[in-house]
């Protein structure tokens, strides 16, 4: 199908099905009755958002669109190209983001820009692409398609930063598809950094060919109401996919994250982190979902999902989910919500550390678990910084 | 001054008495060893010393360095020179070893009115607390206790002391789950950072300790109480007799 008719397609599809409600399986902790009531504008202006360019190429969107002047993306080695993804003609668009919820079925139908990074054989960036999308138009959507497609033993890292203006409300809706070739090497980052009155959502898929590595790191710290869909299809041996994330929430915000991860063929590793801190009448979902098939031998998947709460309002939903139709697999999974660990506050007071202090190095310790993961360091320093600046306004 | 004075100490756990009426008085320099078998009130008196809000003290006094340490919260003793290196260091996933010395140490530092320490000072401390106490460099960039064996929590216990100076040092149990070679180093580190001026309580079930650090005096704890106190002789009739004479009373 060309990219008219599917588009078309998931028009119709969005049309017939709507948003989803709280009585589908995917959707029970999560009400998006509030995105589905909104009227969304789709008038446009340019933005005066400030943000801090992390690496060398930046690819930066205004409400929704690619502003060529704010981007630098031109001086880029051989086999790697970048640009608008309305420039690109490839097939696979729309193959592995076939869901069909009303979010992936209205982006596919109605996205206004987005970035594309194609990476032939063998080609490397040593810098990372850092996509920033700037939100500052009351009431619009913003429908984002992204799509990377690195090539055999192809490296890249990719930083995607959302940034919205304080007190706006808006609707993100993204999709990012990843394609992995063998042994390619794709590290995702994505910094969410939007508005405490929009509505985010994000669908990331990615397919992984033999010894392909992709890593992806989700940090959250804002939208009222979110969600991040994350599917890996392991579709060659020896790959290894990891999902890492962090989400750090107050008020009334409330986050979702949804894990799919899909072996399909032998000796496969996935890797899932995820953290949260909660504060006040904050809301976390967690639903990490490992489906190990018939022919995946040898799987070794792990999941993980710790929350801290901060308030007695906060609440967590956290659904390990393994599914596993192979008998030679290692799985493990674990989910823990609680509050700060005593016997090491005491420690650190042990050591003249005043429990105030204490209390802030373990709150922040709890979170850095993730980064420790983080292999590009300025998207790390970046992410501390922010992390320790949303701690220090929580007042642990 | 003594440097540590407990007079008719009592203390519980959960409103269970442990400690019942202990005395000690460690003057600077000297090194006290108190041994007693399981059950005795061996960590509970290293708790209540330090701080630990779950051990009550019901009465008594301790005053450390002549002052009362009643008033003083866990980080206060630590801050005014008293230092337990624990029987079981507590694991922290998140923080590297490095981060958590440099507060600890500019913690003290602040309380004793001396300047911070900057990062390149810090780095030179660091340095020459490594030839006093033998760790290897990784277990500094490490999350602090994370994963290392019982050997390298121990040993970085004595090397957290070290970077610290304390007036006194409580050894809760630290020959526990040690083997000869880590048990060689970990007393050789506190050999090394014994002066006219420190103190130490070494708190032990087994005599084998005592072989590497040499004590002074060797007190035994029994039901709460110290039922003999001796030269380093008695841990050797102790490790001869055992402790059931004393718990058979």
């Amino acid at each position: 199908m060309d990219l008219a008719s599917l588009r078309k397609k998931a028009e119709a599809g969005f049309k017939a099905v709507g948003f989803p409600s709280t009585k589908e399986e995917l959707w029970r902790f999560t009400d998006v009755s509030r995105v589905a009531a909104s009227d969304f504008s789709s008038e446009w202006k340019s933005s005066d958002l400030a943000f801090e360019a992390l690496d060398k190429i930046t690819v930066v969107f205004e409400n929704g669109r690619l502003s060529r002047e704010k981007s630098n993306f031109d001086a880029l080695p051989q086999g790697v190209c970048i640009g608008s993804i309305l420039d690109l003609a490839d097939s696979r668009i729309g193959t592995l983001a076939d869901a069909e919820n009303a979010f992936v079925t209205s982006n596919t139908a109605y996205f206004s820009d987005g970035y594309f990074i194609e990476l032939t054989e063998g080609a490397k960036l040593d810098a990372a692409v850092h996509v920033v999308y700037l939100a500052d138009v009351e009431g619009a959507a913003f429908h984002l398609r992204n799509f990377i497609a690195a090539g055999a033993e192809a490296e890249v890292t990719v930083i995607e930063e959302y940034i919205g203006e304080a007190g706006r409300k808006y609707w993100t809706n993204a999709v990012t598809e990843v394609f992995a070739a063998d042994r390619a090497v794709v590290d995702h980052y994505k910094i969410q950094r939007e508005s405490a009155e929009a509505f985010h959502f994000q669908t990331l898929e990615s397919q992984l060919g033999a010894g392909a590595q992709f890593s992806t790191h989700a940090v959250t710290f804002g939208s009222a109401l979110g969600r991040n869909d994350i599917r890996g299809r392991l579709t060659g041996e020896d790959g290894e996919a990891a999902c890492n994330g962090l989400y750090l929430l107050k008020d009334r915000q409330l986050f979702d994250t949804h894990i799919f991860m899909d072996h399909a063929v032998p000796q496969c590793r996935s890797h899932q982190l995820y953290k949260g801190i909660l504060d006040e009448k904050s809301r976390a979902v967690f639903c990490g979902r490992i489906l190990v098939q018939q022919d995946a031998q040898q799987t070794d998947a792990v999941q993980n999902n710790g929350n801290l709460l901060l308030s007695r309002a906060a609440k967590v939903n956290t659904l390990p989910q393994l599914e596993i139709y192979a008998d030679d697999v290692k799985c493990t999974h674990g989910a823990t919500v609680g509050e700060l660990d005593e016997e090491a506050l005491y420690y650190l007071q042990t050591r003249g550390i005043d429990p105030r202090k204490g209390h802030a190095m373990l709150v922040f310790a709890f979170a850095n678990e993730v980064l420790d993961s983080v292999k590009c360091t300025a998207a790390k320093t970046y992410i501390e910084t922010l992390v320790q600046d949303w701690l220090d306004k929580v007042d642990v | 001054m003594p440097l540590l004075e407990i007079k008719d100490l009592h203390a519980s756990v959960a409103d269970k008495p442990i400690i019942k009426g202990l005395n000690l008085t460690i003057n600077p320099g000297e090194v006290h060893a108190i041994m007693g078998p399981n059950g005795a009130g061996k960590s509970t008196l290293s708790n209540v010393l330090a701080g630990n809000e779950a051990y009550q003290k019901t009465s008594g006094q301790v005053l450390l360095d002549g002052v009362d340490i009643d008033d003083l919260t866990a980080h206060e003793r630590a801050r005014a020179g008293m230092f337990l290196a624990f029987q079981y260091p507590v694991e922290i996933p998140g923080i590297s070893n490095m981060y958590f010395l440099k507060a600890a140490v500019n913690a003290v530092r602040e309380y004793q009115g001396k300047e911070q320490l900057d990062a390149m000072d810090f780095l030179d401390l660091v340095e020459e607390k490594k030839k006093v106490v033998k760790i290897r460099g990784d277990l500094l960039e490490r999350a602090v206790n994370s994963g290392f064996s019982g050997g390298e929590k121990k040993r970085n216990e004595i090397f957290q002391m070290a970077m610290l100076e304390p007036k006194l040092g409580i050894l809760d149990e630290t020959d526990s789950g040690l083997d000869i070679d880590a048990l060689r180093v970990v007393s050789d580190g506190v050999n090394a950072l014994r002066s006219p001026e420190r103190g130490f309580l070494v708190i032990t079930h087994y005599q084998r300790l005592l072989d590497y650090i040499v004590s002074d005096f060797v007190h035994v704890l029994v039901d709460g109480q110290i039922v003999k106190s001796g030269d380093k002789s008695l841990a050797l009739e102790l490790e001869n007799d055992g402790y059931a004479s004393w718990v058979g009373e």
